[in-house]
C-alpha cells in the first residue's frame, strides 16, 4: 500500500538535494529565463528602440500565412510593430512553453532515479521499508511539481514582458494571458512534463548515471523541436486544435510511458543495473 | 533463539552463480562473520538477507521474518551498513538521520530527535551535525553510516565492511561499539568482512565462504584448529636459530621445524610431550633456551591456505 505521507518524504528528501545542486538548478532555471525572458525582451523591446529589421518579416510571412482567417483578418489591420509582437508573442513563443516543463522535468527525474545511482545511495534507499509505490510516487513528484512550478513562474514572467512590450502599442491592452495559452500551460504542460518524466523512469533502468539518463530523455525533445520548426516554416500554427493534438498526443504518450515504466519499476533492477 | 537462518541460498546473475547454496545460523545475540576474499559472495549474501535482493532459489528468515513472504517485515527489523556508506551527501548529517528515521517508521519527533541525539554523540559527530556529508572524512562518513544502520533500533544488523579504510582508532571504535551492542544489546550482528583481523577480534563465529559456497563455519579458534591443524612449539634461542634446528629434527616426535624470523618452530603429533625434549636437545647442543611457547597458527594462514585451495 502507498502511504502518500511516506511519498512526501522521498519527496522532501530529493528536493533538499537537488535545490543543491548547481547542475540540477542552473538548467531549470536558466532555460525559462530564456525563453520567458530575455528572447522576448530582445525580439519585442528592440525593435521599439531601434526599428523593425526586414529579415523579421521574412519569418513573419509563412507563420502569417498559416494563421487562422479569423485572426489574419484581425492583424492585418495593425502596424508593423503590432503585427510583430501579435504574433511573436501569442503564437511563434508558444511552442518553447513545451520545451520547459519538458526539459526541467527530465532533469530532475534524472537526478531523482539515475542520479541515485551515481551518488551511490540507492542501495540504503532500499533497504527502507519504503515501498516500491512509495518510491516511485515520491519521485515522480519531485520531478513533476518543481517542473510545473518554474513553467507557472516563467509563464507569468513572460506575460509580464509581452504586456509591458504590448500596452504602448495596444493602448494599454493586455494580451496575455489569453485562453489559448491558459490552455497551453494548464493542460498541455503537465501532459509534456509527465512524459518527460515517464521517459526518464525508463531510461534510468538502462543507464548508469545522471547524464546519461539525461541525454537519452532528450529524445523527447524532438518532436517538441519538430513543432517549432513546423510552426517557423508555415506548416502549422499554435491554434485552439494544434492545443487539442498536443495534450491528446501527450496524453496518450504518458500512458504508454508510465506503464511501462512503472511495469520496469522493481527496486532490485533498478539497483543491479547501476553497479 | 535463530535470529538469522538461510538453507540454501542461491543467487545467479546472467548464468553466473555469485551465492551457491549457502546455508547457516546466526543465534541471537551472536556476532557472526562472512570471511572471504572479494567477490566471494559476502555483499550478494547481505542484500538478499536484508531483502535488497531476491534470491534466486533457497529461503531464509530474519528476526522471524520470511524474507521471500514478508519483505517489509525484514527491512523493518534490519539495519544495514552497505559496501558504500551510501549517505546523501548534499543534506547534512542530521538529515541524512531524519530521513532514514522516518522512512524506518520513526514517526514521533521527540522520539527521533533523541535517538538521533544519543547516535551523533555515541558517534562523536554530534558537533557536525549541521554539517554537509561531502565535507566529512571517509571515518566520520562510516560512523555515520553505522548511526543510520542503528537509528531505529533493529534487533538484526548487517554491517558489509565496517572498518574498510578507516585509521585504527576509528576500526577499533567500531569493533568495540560491535562487542557492546552484541554483549549488553543483545542486537544480532552479522559482518561481511576479508579482514581476518575484525573476524578474530569480534566475531563469535565465522563462516569462510569461496565462491559463494561455505566452505567451513564455526568459532575463530575452532577454525585455527580445524584448518591449520595442530599447535606448534616456538623456540626462541640467542644467536641464530637456523644453527640449532637440526639438534631438533632429530627428535623422533618431531614432524617438521622450520625457522621463522630466527626463531624454531616444531611441529609435532604431541606438542605437550615433544616440548621437554626440544629443550632438552637443544640446551645439550649449547643453545641458550630464551622462551618455549605453545602457540595455535594464526587465523590468517588457516584461512589463506583455505582459499588458496583449489584456486
Amino acid at each position: 500500500m502507498t502511504d502518500f505521507s511516506n511519498a512526501m518524504l522521498v519527496f522532501w528528501k530529493d528536493w533538499r538535494e537537488m535545490r543543491r545542486n548547481y547542475q540540477v538548478i542552473a538548467p531549470i532555471l536558466f532555460v525559462p529565463l530564456i525563453f520567458a525572458v530575455i528572447l522576448p525582451s530582445i525580439i519585442f523591446f528592440v525593435p521599439t528602440m531601434f526599428g523593425i529589421p526586414e529579415s523579421s518579416f521574412q519569418i513573419i510571412g509563412p507563420i502569417f500565412q498559416s494563421l487562422p482567417p479569423e485572426i489574419r483578418e484581425m492583424v492585418a489591420t495593425m502596424g508593423g510593430q503590432q503585427q510583430m509582437l501579435y504574433i511573436f508573442g501569442l503564437y511563434f513563443f508558444a511552442p518553447f512553453f513545451l520545451i520547459i516543463p519538458l526539459m526541467a522535468s527530465s532533469v530532475l527525474a534524472s537526478d531523482s532515479f539515475a542520479g541515485e545511482k551515481d551518488r551511490k545511495t540507492l542501495e540504503a534507499l532500499l533497504a527502507t521499508p519504503l515501498s516500491d509505490g512509495e518510491l516511485l510516487l515520491g519521485k515522480i513528484l519531485v520531478s513533476f511539481i518543481p517542473a510545473m512550478a518554474v513553467t507557472v513562474l516563467s509563464f507569468a514572467m513572460y506575460c509580464v514582458v509581452i504586456d509591458l512590450a504590448a500596452m504602448p502599442l495596444f493602448n494599454g491592452a493586455v494580451l496575455l494571458p489569453n485562453l489559448l495559452w491558459t490552455e497551453l500551460i494548464f493542460l498541455v504542460t503537465p501532459t509534456v512534463a509527465l512524459a518527460g518524466i515517464g521517459v526518464t523512469v525508463i531510461v534510468s533502468f538502462k543507464v548508469k548515471g545522471y547524464r546519461e539518463a539525461q541525454q537519452l530523455s532528450a529524445i523527447l525533445l524532438i518532436p517538441v523541436l519538430a513543432v517549432i520548426f513546423a510552426e517557423i516554416s508555415g506548416l502549422i500554427i499554435f491554434g485552439p486544435l494544434m492545443i487539442l493534438i498536443l495534450g491528446v498526443g501527450f496524453a496518450a504518450l504518458d500512458v504508454v510511458v508510465f506503464k511501462v515504466g512503472i511495469a520496469l519499476f522493481n527496486r532490485e533492477e533498478l539497483l543491479m543495473k547501476g553497479i | 533463539m535463530l535470529a538469522v537462518k538461510a538453507e540454501g541460498l542461491t543467487r545467479k546473475f546472467d548464468g553466473f552463480t555469485a551465492v551457491n547454496a549457502l546455508s547457516f545460523e546466526v543465534d541471537e545475540g551472536e556476532i557472526f562473520g562472512l570471511l572471504g576474499p572479494n567477490g566471494a559472495g559476502k555483499t550478494t549474501t547481505v542484500r538478499m538477507l536484508s531483502c535488497i535482493i531476491s534470491p534466486t532459489s533457497g529461503m531464509a528468515t530474519v528476526a522471524g521474518h520470511d524474507i521471500r513472504s514478508n519483505p517489509t517485515g525484514v527491512r523493518r527489523s534490519v539495519g544495514i551498513l552497505t559496501e558504500n556508506p551510501s549517505l546523501y551527501e548534499r543534506l547534512t548529517a542530521l538529515e541524512n538521520l531524519e530521513f532514514f528515521a522516518q522512512a524506518y517508521g520513526i514517526k514521533e519527533s521527540r522520539q527521533r530527535a533523541e535517538r538521533i541525539r544519543e547516535l551523533l554523540e555515541f558517534f562523536r559527530l554530534w558537533d557536525r551535525k549541521d554539517d554537509k556529508v561531502t565535507v566529512f572524512s571517509k571515518g566520520m562518513k562510516q560512523k555515520l553510516a553505522i548511526a543510520r544502520a542503528l537509528v531505529h533500533n533493529p534487533t538484526v544488523l548487517f554491517l558489509d565492511e565496517p572498518t574498510a579504510g578507516l585509521d585504527p582508532e576509528a576500526a577499533k571504535l567500531i569493533r568495540d561499539m560491535v562487542t557492546e551492542m552484541s554483549g549488553k544489546e543483545r542486537r544480532t550482528i552479522l559482518i561481511c568482512t576479508h579482514r581476518l583481523e575484525d573476524a578474530e577480534r569480534v566475531c563469535t563465529k565465522v563462516m569462510i565462504i569461496k565462491r559463494g559456497a561455505g566452505v567451513v563455519i564455526g568459532s575463530p579458534d575452532e577454525l585455527r584448529l580445524r584448518m591449520a591443524g595442530r599447535p606448534r612449539i616456538e623456540v626462541r634461542v640467542k644467536g641464530d636459530g637456523e644453527s640449532f634446528a637440526d639438534l631438533v629434527r632429530r627428535i623422533p616426535s618431531v614432524i617438521g621445524v622450520d625457522v621463522i624470523n630466527g626463531r624454531i618452530v616444531v611441529t609435532s603429533k604431541n606438542p605437550e610431550e615433544a616440548a621437554p625434549e626440544v629443550v632438552r636437545a637443544l640446551v645439550n647442543g649449547g643453545a641458550m633456551v630464551l622462551s618455549v611457547n605453545e602457540t595455535l597458527p594464526s587465523l590468517e594462514e588457516a584461512y589463506l591456505r583455505l582459499i588458496k585451495e583449489d584456486a
